[in-house]
């Protein structure tokens, strides 16, 4: 029994000096003003996590965009609603799809293909070799991915939100016939620009800074061998995922659930 | 002041989890000349290195260089002094996304303000210099472990630094690319005047470039002196270590208990 206690109390301080070390890192690698050549090499960061994802990012926009429009479309014809459809698949888009699956998304493939990427400059001594050369992996390494990945998935949100809802025009207007005029108009009136589309961005902001704070420094805290990084790697997809989707509740909580 | 030791490792403890790796390691680094730290497999001498550039803290001690107490200073004054230095690491860790000539120009990219076609020139000279000139476009994961770890050193010197640490540079190399090494670290020694400290336990290769021995085993400094002077050296300990007799005092054997009652225990038969 008193075993177990220690052992808890023993995981308990593992887990708080991570935060500790993670906050750290996070303080250290995103605070200061980039040199022209920190410019440059945000810019291909930027192309690496936000470019390279966007493939995959907006195909799965336009399939969810179609598929809400389907079964929207099935469930509201009985009540006569299919007037209403615009506005069900911007809604669910905008206030909670894009943000949340685009995160899950980028944390798949852009998130661990940045742990990866850490974790073997870290095994293959090239971050020790850079800080002999006098150079900060922090500043070198971390923080231009840090800042690419903070910027790239609101920016791909959008993209998500867009081609979404293109989606469910395809579906529910060209296909099923839902008359065009109402599935944009009926949107238009609805969608409140701050309380929606501000709330669903800002909750891709928050989930920006969860998953690449995340990524990176899974990436940089690993253990270097190549099990530590396989490991790694899994720990970012998972607890970028469940971080993704415990804060989207507490964020609809705030900004939906009437507390405000 | 300049006949005073460039690096100075004074009571040096460092520990790892339970495992104590220094007991209170005492060193004197000269300047301009070769000195080599040798010690068998697991005695910390990579370790070591990392203490001397700041990579890892002591538990108690200090190591000074050019004066300047290492574990004391901020991150960035850390960081300027890592400028005078250059280290060989044992894989080269070369940037894999850079190419050869990207890898050596780098320093100087970001250290100085020179024009493009003077970098162009430095890196070409480091490059000559080491003898890979022509594999310039190259990519690391082009090269072979031997050309990686010459590329690795033009790299480092690259802002002609005033101590280079060299980790184990003639490990898993062949006879002519471990010859080639010892004539650089030679040449670049006597061309440049650098402060050379070089960490190995390839005995023979060590002894003809360095000025100065020390041996450390257990923690501590065990021997030291001249390569002539640790020839002849009477200590067993030490004489085992440098002629690379297989028993001695240092065990073949890692502790165990008595074979044939091992090899008759029935315990864990199937």
């Amino acid at each position: 029994m008193i075993g177990r206690i220690v052992s808890l109390g023993r995981r308990g301080c593992e887990v708080l000096e991570a935060l500790g070390r993670a906050g750290q890192f996070l303080a250290q690698s995103s605070v200061g003003v980039p040199s022209r050549e920190g410019w440059y090499l945000w810019l291909r960061q930027m192309h690496f996590v936000g470019v390279l994802s966007l493939a995959i990012v907006l195909v799965s926009g336009l399939f969810i965009g179609m598929v809400l429009a389907l079964q929207g479309y099935t469930l509201l014809v009985d009540f006569g609603a299919e007037q209403a459809l615009g506005q069900m698949v911007a809604l669910s888009l905008l206030r909670e799809l894009s943000p949340v699956v685009a995160a899950l998304l980028f944390a798949g493939r852009a998130g661990s293909a940045l742990t990866a990427e850490i974790g073997l400059m870290k095994a293959t001594e090239q971050l020790t070799s850079m800080e002999m050369i006098g150079v900060d992996p922090l500043r070198r390494v971390v923080a231009p991915r840090l800042w690419a990945g903070f910027v790239a998935l609101p920016l791909l949100t959008v993209g998500f939100s867009v081609v979404g809802i293109y989606g469910g025009y395809l579906v529910g207007v060209e296909w099923l016939g839902v008359f065009e005029g109402s599935y944009w108009s009926n949107m238009q009136a609805s969608v409140d620009f701050i309380g929606d589309v501000g709330n669903g961005m800002l909750k891709s902001v928050v989930f920006a800074l969860v998953v690449t704070w995340i990524a990176v420094f899974q990436g940089y805290d690993l253990v270097p061998t190549s099990e530590g990084i396989s490991r790694a790697t899994t720990r970012t997809v998972v607890y970028s995922s469940l971080a993704v989707l415990g804060l989207d509740f507490v964020l609809t909580a705030l900004m939906f659930g009437g507390f405000s | 002041m300049t006949d005073s030791p460039f690096v100075m490792v004074e009571g040096l403890h460092f520990a790892r989890g339970e495992k104590d790796i220094f007991l209170g390691v005492e060193l004197e680094i000269p300047r301009g000349k070769i000195t080599a730290i040798l010690g068998p497999s697991g005695t910390g001498k990579t370790t070591l290195l990392k203490l001397i550039g700041g990579q890892l803290a002591p538990d108690e001690g200090r190591v000074r260089i050019d004066g300047e107490d290492v574990h004391a200073l901020s991150r960035k004054a850390l960081f300027r002094l890592r400028r005078r230095m250059g280290m060989l690491f044992q894989s080269g860790a070369l940037f894999s996304d850079l190419s050869v000539f990207e890898n050596v120009a780098f320093p100087l990219r970001v250290h100085t303000d020179l024009p493009e076609a003077m970098i162009r020139d430095v890196a070409l000279m480091k490059l000559q210099a080491v003898g890979l000139r022509g594999a310039r476009d190259l990519m690391p994961s082009e090269l072979s472990g031997g050309m990686a770890r010459r590329v690795a050193l033009a790299r480092a010197i690259a802002l002609d630094p005033e101590l280079i640490l060299y980790d184990e540079p003639f490990v898993g190399q062949d006879p002519i690319s471990k010859g080639v090494l010892v004539q650089l670290i030679k040449r670049l020694n006597d061309a440049l005047g650098l402060t050379a400290i070089v960490v190995s336990h390839d005995i023979q290769e060590t002894l003809s470039i360095a000025d100065y021995v020390y041996v450390i085993s257990e923690g501590r400094v065990m021997a030291q002196g001249t390569p002539d002077s640790l020839d002849v050296n009477k200590d067993p300990r030490v004489s085992q270590f440098i002629h690379g007799e297989p028993d001695g005092p240092v065990p073949f054997h890692y502790p165990a208990t008595d074979f044939f009652s091992d090899i008759l225990n029935m315990e864990g038969r199937p």
